[in-house]
């Protein structure tokens, strides 16, 4: 079978999508199939070109090529999912969320600081609903993101797990003294939590932060932070680290604290129950709830300081009942049979 | 309950619709939805910020931020560039209901375009794109002064550039756009003007004053701006054609555009005893003048077809009236208005002056008939309405989008493709972009 | 004229999905040397599908919608575009390197091998892909070709001036010379432009017992299968090799192992095949109307011009197989015209950005 993987991107930013659809297409071919990756460049901004990239992908076509039928669209994300084929199967790694759930949302909302914002988003949510439906079957990242096509466009669809990159490859250490949370550095994955958190811990906890910083800026405010609050010598900044470097990290360290916001789906989640370590989340989180079990494999905390210091005091406080979260952490994983034969079969049936 | 911008001339600007119309519109809306009244004028009347929140904005950067926490903007177009320019602008940007108090608005987009913006391009480009080769030609021999704006605005109203880009407009003349040949590519609402009319009593009160004073010799009443178009001429020489005419007074209270001509005319006409000069006057003395008229002559000729506040004024006061048969004029009920034929108005007048004096009773009572009818007016219907109209277009907002998309499409095009092919590749995006913008979900081909 | 450094430039060409051709990897080859250049290139590449006509239209549209011109904040410094219809996608800094136009619509319009004058829309796409080349390619900062030959398609169809600039193949430092055995080389993708069976045709004139391997992919269904019949047919199929798709050492290792290249391609764009040919130091058989390997191939001195004949081929190929020395010079000569043409990455960024 011949399937076409397509999704968007931004030319010269790497992220989880593009390390997510490599690793879908790695997956079709090892399942005797051929698999290529179409990425679109997306400009997103200002809002009032959206349309027109909108139309753009309407007016592709990958039905064949030199004759030889194109049998499976694989489609990602917006406006990619939107390029039509009679075989067309949407993976839903998302929408266009500042058009949903982050429309108003202080550091993340996008379209609503332009004149016609709202009706470009009218005119975003008006296709999904159009062009959605259009595709054979609707998967999901998650259960988070499945909820919010039920919710604004009334769409259901089943949430398809996948692993993390080198799943394999993570493994369990000695619990170590810190905490470990790596993402990249944004208001939405929320270190800035983590770091007032920090302030009000009454153990001596210690955070690692791994992940660059969208921007300077970003980078800025949370040393600025550190320093009013004097963590100097309980946080540190490793920037970007190699993957094997990050493997480490997990497998080394007390417990992961993940506390994004509404995060889609959050392979970090998954990659420190692979390492066999408990996490701390909050409850507006997202993607991690569906993974992680309050007082089993992890803390669940209210998403204000002192309850996410409550539960990172608990785990430093208590080394063997960290130990015991994270090795029913990594059963769990294997429970739930995260891996990519099942996408593959689902996505190609 | 929603989230309304507001955007209006406000008291104390010099205008009808921040004096009349928004207040008494505003506190009906503001009891309903949450409204916030945006401005672009230095100062705003206290009682204004009573009624509901007063935000500042500058026309050339709008806070967006701001603007769109609410769910629809509504703004408020008239002729004056200088009133409603600020308005027009955030309108064309952030797309909202455009509601429009008068109807031919080339003074307004002279005003905004060459005066304000200074975009004498873009003033010739918006008369370019309704009137075509023809409009732009206009355009450029009225700024060099060979063409009156008077001629300009008969002719090129530009009411569709003010709906450029509109959700939808809402105007208080029925039909009169597709009169103008006006019609825009927008949902369109056409709504009875609002007005509170004066409680009960106090209309007592002024049927009593008039039948305190019964006549002969019965009143007649002019007022207003009196320019041209209030047809002073054929009512002073209608007036001298009357045999009766002692058993008449005309009251003329407003401010005249050519006094010495009209007193010239009333010389000429031998009319002196009967007419009275009054000038501009303040409120009481109008309540006194309306209070105990018989009769008030409301002519316009030509008119601009939208509504008007003051013949919803004289059904106020239960006063029978004179209008020209024309523009929303015309809409106006015959139980409720008596007509004069433009091309007869001189002959019509008389007419009715002697039908009054005949049977001054049946003018009495189409007066109190044009009082129950501003029931129609009720400003609590008129704010249900907008409100209603405003949800039901916002359902089309993805209209916008899709228009400008095709707009720009269109241009390109014209840079590189031909003919033959454009047919096919227009009919293709068009496809797509409707399917897009829809507000069902097509079908899928089998 | 100093070059500017760290520029964010994007390459915007097409890819047929599947289908992976010589442009795929002179995008790739040239994001490479951006890369190594201390700038940052990425590419951006359009599905094309060419057929029925009139998507033509849908997808030239598309690439005028599609926005290049910053991403995020970031805006774009560059575009270089080298194939249709990608060389639409607007940019206020857009070089064109153009590979080829879309010559279905020029120089193959009523040629056999064409395919657009076969369908009833034919005419009208043809017309609209002048039209948006004529209007749009001056829209370019720069305008280059591939070769020579892609230039001069586009002076005659569209009165638009390109300055030819030649890159090197990919991999092109991996190319060696060997002893030569018996046997000619001929790597091509399989379609009747290469023109493989003028090859095996003209097989059966020789007068000696000319060897041939093919290697490529084939493109054209059934064309492969056709070869296969027409050399039995003429019963030289003892003489001839279809090594089909191999990788490129074996490649490599099949030029240095050769006695020479024959490519009498029609009306190539550019070819690769001369100049991998040369960097083999190897002779280089071509033919009078074969285009771009004409402004690399000297007769008589660094391979063979023939004519498109049967006889003038079989003649040529009949030459180099008995005249070892001769053969030996010429892929030496060639290998030295290569190095005098100063075919670099250096020069092409160099003129790319400037």
């Amino acid at each position: 079978m011949k399937a076409l993987i397509v999704t968007c991107g931004v030319p010269f930013i790497r992220g989880g999508a593009e390390i997510l659809a490599e690793g879908l297409r790695d997956a079709i071919c090892a399942a005797g199939h051929q698999a290529e990756i179409v990425t679109l460049p997306f400009q997103s901004c200002p809002p009032s070109r959206i349309p027109e990239q909108m139309l753009a992908c309407r007016l592709l076509d990958v039905t064949e090529t030199c004759s030889v039928r194109i049998d499976r669209v694989i489609g990602l994300k917006f406006p990619a999912y939107l390029v039509p084929h009679p075989h067309k199967v949407i993976w839903l790694l998302h929408q266009h969320r500042t058009a949903y759930e982050l429309w108003d949302h202080p550091a993340a909302g996008d379209l609503i600081h332009y004149p016609d914002g709202p009706v470009i988003r009218e005119a975003i949510r008006r296709a999904d609903r159009a062009f959605i439906p259009e595709a054979s079957a609707i998967y999901t990242l998650s259960r988070n993101v499945s909820e919010r096509l039920q919710r604004y466009c009334g769409i259901s669809a089943e949430p398809l797990y996948n692993p993390p990159a080198n799943a394999p490859l993570f493994h369990k250490g000695p619990s170590g003294d810190y905490f470990f949370f790596p993402s990249r550095i944004n208001p939405v994955k929320r270190q800035w939590l983590a770091i007032q958190a920090l302030a009000l811990c009454r153990e001596p906890v210690h955070v690692r932060f791994a992940g660059e910083a969208d921007n300077e800026a970003q980078q800025a405010e949370c040393g600025k932070a550190v320093r009013e609050l004097r963590l100097g010598d309980r946080v540190e900044w490793l920037g970007v680290v190699s993957e094997e470097e990050k493997r480490d990290l997990y497998a080394n360290c007390l417990g992961v604290v993940f506390p994004p916001v509404d995060e889609d789906y959050g392979y970090v989640t998954l990659e420190a129950m692979l390492s066999s370590k408990p996490v701390i989340t909050c409850l507006d989180s997202g993607g991690p709830l569906e993974f992680v079990m309050d007082n089993h494999t992890g803390l669940i905390a209210g998403a204000a300081p002192q309850s996410l210091a409550g539960a990172m005091d608990a785990l430093w406080a208590d080394r063997r009942r960290a130990a015991t979260m994270g090795e029913a952490g990594r059963e769990r994983y294997l429970d739930l049979k995260i891996g990519w034969e099942n996408v593959v079969d689902k996505l190609l049936c | 309950m929603l989230k309304i911008n507001w955007f209006s001339p406000l008291p104390p600007a010099h205008s009808g619709i921040a004096h009349n119309y928004a207040m008494q519109i505003l506190p009906v809306l503001a009891k309903r939805h949450e409204t916030i009244l945006w401005t672009d004028q230095d100062y705003v009347a206290p009682e204004v910020e009573s009624i509901a929140r007063v935000a500042h904005y500058e026309p050339a950067n709008p806070p967006w931020r701001a603007l769109n926490d609410a769910d629809i903007s509504i703004y408020h177009l008239g002729n004056h560039g200088g009133i409603h320019g600020g308005i027009w602008q955030a309108s064309r940007q952030h797309p909202g209901i455009v509601v429009l108090h008068d109807l031919c608005l080339h003074d307004f987009f002279a005003m905004v375009f060459l005066r304000t913006l200074e975009q004498p391009a873009a003033y010739l480009a918006a008369l370019e794109r309704w009137y075509g080769e023809e409009g732009r030609r206009a355009g450029e021999a009225f700024r060099i002064g060979g063409i009156g704006a008077e001629t300009m605005a008969q002719q090129f109203p530009l009411t569709r550039e003010a709906a450029r880009g509109a959700l939808g407009i809402v105007t208080h003349s029925h039909r009169m756009l597709e009169e103008l040949d006006e019609t825009p590519a927008c949902p369109v609402a056409a709504l009875d003007h609002p007005f509170a009319p004066a409680g009960d009593l106090r209309y007592q009160g002024w049927m009593a004053a008039r039948r305190a004073t019964p006549g002969p010799p019965y009143r007649l009443v002019v007022f207003g701006y009196l320019s041209r178009n209030r047809r002073l001429d054929a009512i002073l020489e209608a007036l001298a054609g009357v045999p009766e005419r002692e058993q008449f007074r005309l009251e003329i209270c407003g401010q005249l555009w050519d006094e010495s001509h009209i007193r010239n005319e009333i010389e000429r006409l031998r009319l002196g005893p009967l007419v009275n000069l009054h000038g501009f006057l303040p409120e009481d003395q109008v309540e006194a003048q309306l209070s105990t008229a018989h009769l008030a002559l409301n002519l316009r000729f030509p008119s601009m077809g939208e509504a008007s506040g003051s013949q919803l004024q004289f059904f106020d006061y239960g006063l029978p009236t004179l209008v020209t048969r024309t523009g929303w004029y015309a809409s106006l009920s015959e139980d409720t208005t008596a007509f004069v034929r433009p091309e007869h108005e001189a002959e019509d007048i008389r007419a009715h002056l002697r039908d009054f004096l005949t049977d001054p009773g049946a003018f009495g009572a189409m007066g109190e008939r044009g009082r129950q009818s501003l029931r129609r007016h009720d400003p609590e219907k008129y704010v249900d309405a907008i409100v209603r109209f405003a949800s039901a277009a916002l359902d089309f907002s993805p209209r916008i989008p899709a228009l400008d998309l095709a707009g720009r499409i269109g241009n390109d095009f014209t840079q590189w493709l031909p003919p033959d092919a454009g047919a096919y590749l227009l009919e293709r995006a068009s496809q797509e972009i409707v399917t897009m913008c829809a507000r069902k979900a097509r079908d899928r081909d089998s | 004229m100093a070059q500017a450094r760290g520029l964010r430039i994007l390459i915007a060409t097409v890819r047929v999905p599947f289908v992976e051709g010589g442009a795929e990897r002179h995008a790739e080859g040239l994001r490479r040397e951006l890369l190594g250049a201390g700038h940052r290139a990425e590419i951006v590449s359009v599905p094309f599908k060419w057929y029925p006509p009139r998507r033509i239209l849908d997808q030239m549209l598309a690439c005028r919608l599609l926005d290049v011109t910053a991403t995020g904040d970031t805006p774009v410094d560059c575009l270089i575009a080298l194939k249709f219809p990608a060389y639409l996608v607007h940019h206020s800094n857009k070089v064109v390197w153009l590979l080829h136009q879309h010559r279905q619509a020029y120089d193959l319009w009523q040629h056999p091998m064409g395919d657009l004058h076969d369908h009833p829309h034919g005419a009208e796409v043809r017309e609209a892909i002048h039209q948006a080349d004529v209007e749009l390619l001056p829209q370019a900062r720069r305008l280059f070709a591939n070769s020579r030959n892609v230039a001069d398609r586009l002076q005659t169809y569209c009165g638009i001036q390109a300055a030819p600039l030649y890159h090197p193949p990919p991999e092109s430092d991996k190319f060696y010379s060997g002893a030569a055995e018996e046997f000619l080389y001929f790597p091509s993708r399989l379609n009747a432009l290469k023109r493989q069976r003028l090859v095996i045709e003209a097989l059966a004139h020789t007068r000696a017992k000319v060897r041939v391997r093919f290697s490529g992919t084939n493109i054209d269904p059934g064309y492969y299968e056709g070869c296969v019949a027409l050399a039995r047919r003429y019963k030289v199929h003892s003489r001839v090799e279809w090594l089909g798709a191999i990788s490129e050492e074996a490649k490599r290792d099949l030029y240095a192992r050769s006695l020479g290249v024959v490519f009498p391609t029609l009306d190539e764009d550019y070819g690769y095949v001369t100049l991998e040919a040369m960097l083999a130091h190897k002779p280089v058989i071509a033919c009078a109307d074969s285009g771009g390997p004409l402004e690399f191939v000297v007769n008589r001195e660094t391979g063979l011009v023939c004519e498109p004949t049967l006889q003038s081929l079989a003649a040529g190929m009949d030459e180099l197989w008995e005249d070892r020395a001769a053969a030996r010079r010429w892929g030496e000569a060639g290998r030295q015209r290569y190095s005098d043409l100063h075919i670099d990455w250096g020069t092409v960024l160099e003129k790319l950005l400037s």
